[in-house]
């Protein structure tokens, strides 16, 4: 049985052009970049030339790129480092954040705050709106930090982070974006959103696993939350893995150069399965419609359905989905972000299908297609 | 022809693995399923019990193995609810719970039935020591386990009788013995594993601490009293009647001659009764929450009755039957436990079952003979 994979908002099978680069860079650039003689310098003008890559896909200079070791990573540094500069100067520190934020970000700020501060939690509204009025005031109290996502993990809806940088920027509040799945599925122009910290992953775009980057904009400081060698200018300590660096930038310069045309190809497939499905099931519900929404991820609920089963009928038929966010052993829990937002979520299965490279339209015709005649089993049993 | 697809429950211990194990050799299609009742990250740290982040990464290795699908349902909002909360409300009320008989019936195979039945699966099995037959037009009976040692049939008397045709305990007719040298023959990596010991949602062993998170602050059961004699006399204080179960040795230092026991928990007056190893024997026990596995029985017949999971069955008259039932034992028993399963069997098959309500004196007894 051929696996159908559309779990691609978890994560992605590498590409070849990255596999084939990073393989080169293992074998042949393995010094270590903070070193003085040759094959020290090769490595670090392999990471540099690496950090241009990615400046150059963002809209960003090069000394405001900082290799990390993942997504999740990326946003605990920019929280803790900057809750970390408001302890230490005594200062209580307060937290903004939204919703439907990642746990890796919301459990963080949680834990930011936990011994002394507090966090605000700020609602969004189904069209991926925040009361801006409320915000307003939340930012009139000078957080130490607003952290607002770029796109929903769970249901690909998009935020106005453009927007909201530019308030934040107004009252001088430093904004961090989780754009862990907008990447090379949006346009993302650090020139013209302005963030002062972005957070990216680097096995969301057909990268490597245990990468990621936080961009940091000139000006914003940040106090490390590892401490060792001083590498990558003391933010993240530990030798740099050069290959994961090579992989990552790589797999993003791909992904952003693609990210105009790939939209519309992976739209053209989300609608066609959103039709089809919505053919086949009766009150088929789509989770994020009302506002607009990256192009990769369709998440429906079938009322009258157990979701575990149906994620467990699909995968025993080879097609491989997700009821949202994966954690811990890929035990699916029930989805804070849809609870946030919707209400009569009981006895729903909830799916969420995330397209991406490798996704073909024949696959597309055989998820529905099959997706179709387990429910229909499913209900009639 | 098609296989047959059975779902087994799997904690990650060693019984459910060579449940599966077993299954799959018997030519079924095997699907297994963990359940996640609560939340892990609550509890940092080893985990003693089979059933936490380690028993769920187990379960799967062991899949993985046997190349069958393994998924992970995470029930913990209906096992807060009908597990977690009914432990609460019992040990609020001066009562000792039974929480895995109401996992079993309210959580475990109900859930894993249903979403079974939504999968394809015609039947459900777990790694229970127990033996079921299943005759014609759904008439299915529940027996003890061969290996006595292992017997888990105490747990499983709460499972509606609707259900029985649907399970299958093939580790019945074995003991743990067999059971660990077959795992190990299959290299399976639970074959070693420790048997759990706690109850899962308080690995440490000491609820207290659950009961002080779920209750409102200065409730009574975990307000202190007075330690009373059965004659009403003061002879000491305690923190709590939450932290006493009917029958456990309650120390009164001072050196007062004979151990003491719990007798009696009263939460009307926050009092905890005790009294000496004889008065902790009753001569009878109102039973009520029934659960029949066959047909109920009637006034005046005679059955076993186990009244703890440690424990036999002994025989007892059935001095009236309804709502509840009340018993006389043949010979008085030692700390009949309010909140407690007392288990109905008629040789090995298990007939029903309910929850303790009181012990019954001998001036009930008189009442009603």
């Amino acid at each position: 049985m051929e696996t159908i994979y559309l779990d691609h908002a978890a994560s992605t099978p590498i590409r070849r052009e990255v596999h084939k680069v990073m393989t080169r860079t293992l074998f042949e650039t393995f010094g270590n970049p903070s070193s003085q003689h040759s094959s020290g310098r090769k490595a670090k003008a392999t990471l540099e030339k690496s950090r241009q890559k990615v400046a150059n896909a963002l809209g960003a200079d090069r000394s405001e790129i900082y290799f990390v070791r993942g997504g999740t990573e990326s946003n605990n540094l920019a929280i803790l480092g900057k809750v970390q500069l408001d302890l230490q100067k005594s200062e209580i520190p307060r937290v903004i954040t939204c919703s439907i934020e990642h746990k890796a970000v919301l459990d963080t700020c949680a834990n930011a705050v936990k011994q002394v501060g507090e966090l605000i939690t700020l609602a969004v509204s189904a069209d991926g709106n925040i009361d801006l009025d409320h915000l307003e005031t939340v930012l009139k109290m000078q957080p130490t930090i607003i952290s607002i996502m770029a796109v929903n993990n769970e249901t690909g809806l998009r935020l106005p982070v453009k927007t909201i940088a530019e308030m934040t920027r107004f009252y001088n509040v430093p904004m961090h974006t989780d754009a862990v799945q907008a990447c090379g599925r949006i346009p993302i122009d650090l020139d013209d959103m302005q963030v002062d910290l972005l957070s990216l992953s680097g096995h969301k775009i057909c990268g490597p696993k245990g990468t990621g980057i936080l961009f940091v904009r000139k000006g914003t400081d940040l106090s490390p939350m590892l401490f060792g060698g001083g590498q990558e200018k003391g933010i993240r300590p530990g030798t740099q893995d050069v290959a994961g660096a090579v992989g990552i930038s790589k797999a993003i310069e791909l992904s952003v150069d693609e990210q105009e045309n790939e939209c519309i190809r992976l739209a053209q497939l989300r609608d066609t399965l959103e039709e089809g499905l919505s053919v086949g099931i009766s009150n088929l519900k789509v989770y994020g419609k009302e506002g607009a929404r990256a192009p990769h991820i369709l998440n429906v609920g079938i009322a009258d359905l157990d979701s575990d089963a149906l994620l467990a009928n699909l995968d025993m038929k080879g097609i491989s989905v997700s009821s949202g966010s994966a954690c811990n052993s890929g035990i699916s829990s029930k989805s804070h972000v849809l609870k946030a937002i919707y209400n009569n979520l009981e006895n729903t299965a909830i799916v969420r299908f995330s397209l991406g490279l490798s996704t073909t339209l024949q696959e597309i015709q055989e998820t529905i297609t099959t997706t179709q005649s387990i429910v229909l089993n499913m209900k009639t049993h | 022809m098609k296989k047959k697809r059975i779902m087994v429950a799997m904690s990650g211990g060693v019984d459910s693995s060579l449940t599966a194990a077993l299954l799959v050799e018997q030519g079924f299609e095997v699907v297994g399923a963990t359940m996640k009742t609560f939340c892990y990250s609550d509890n940092s740290g080893p985990s003693k019990t089979c059933c936490g982040l380690d028993g769920i990464t187990d379960a799967q290795n062991v899949s993985e193995l046997l190349g069958i699908p393994h998924y992970v349902f995470d029930v913990e909002e209906e096992f807060t609810a009908n597990v977690i909360d009914d432990f609460v409300a019992e040990y609020s009320t001066g009562r000792t719970p039974n929480p895995c008989v109401r996992c079993n019936s309210n959580t475990k195979f109900p859930d894993l039935l249903e979403k079974g039945r939504q999968m394809g699966c015609e039947a459900i099995a777990s790694g229970h020591y127990v033996r079921i037959t299943h005759g014609p037009e759904q008439d299915s009976s529940l027996f003890r386990g061969m290996d006595r040692k292992k017997d888990q049939s105490y747990f499983l008397w709460d499972l509606p009788k609707t259900m029985l045709p649907f399970l299958h305990f093939p580790l019945g007719s074995l003991d743990k013995h067999t059971v660990r040298q077959k795992a190990r023959n299959l290299n399976l990596i639970t074959a070693d594993k420790p048997e759990s010991q706690e109850i899962c949602f308080v690995p440490t062993g000491d609820y207290r601490d659950l009961l002080e998170r779920k209750l409102p602050t200065k409730h009574p059961s975990l307000q202190p009293g007075f330690i009373v004699t059965s004659e009403g006399e003061v002879v000491g204080n305690h923190e709590g009647f939450a932290n006493y179960t009917v029958g456990q040795r309650k120390g009164l230092g001072g050196g007062r001659g004979d151990p003491f026991y719990v007798i009696e928990i009263k939460p009307s007056t926050r009092e905890v009764v005790i009294g000496t190893e004889e008065q902790c024997f009753q001569p009878g026990v109102q039973v009520g929450n029934l659960n029949w596995l066959t047909n109920t029985p009637v006034a005046n017949s005679e059955l076993g009755i186990q009244i703890r999971y440690r424990g036999n069955d002994v025989p007892a008259k059935i001095l009236s039957i309804g709502q509840s039932i009340a018993l006389e034992f043949e010979k008085p028993q030692r700390a009949v436990t309010p909140g407690q399963s007392a288990v109905f069997y008629s040789g090995d098959q298990v007939i029903g079952g309910g929850r303790i309500h009181s012990a019954l004196q001998r001036e009930d007894l008189a009442a009603r003979n």
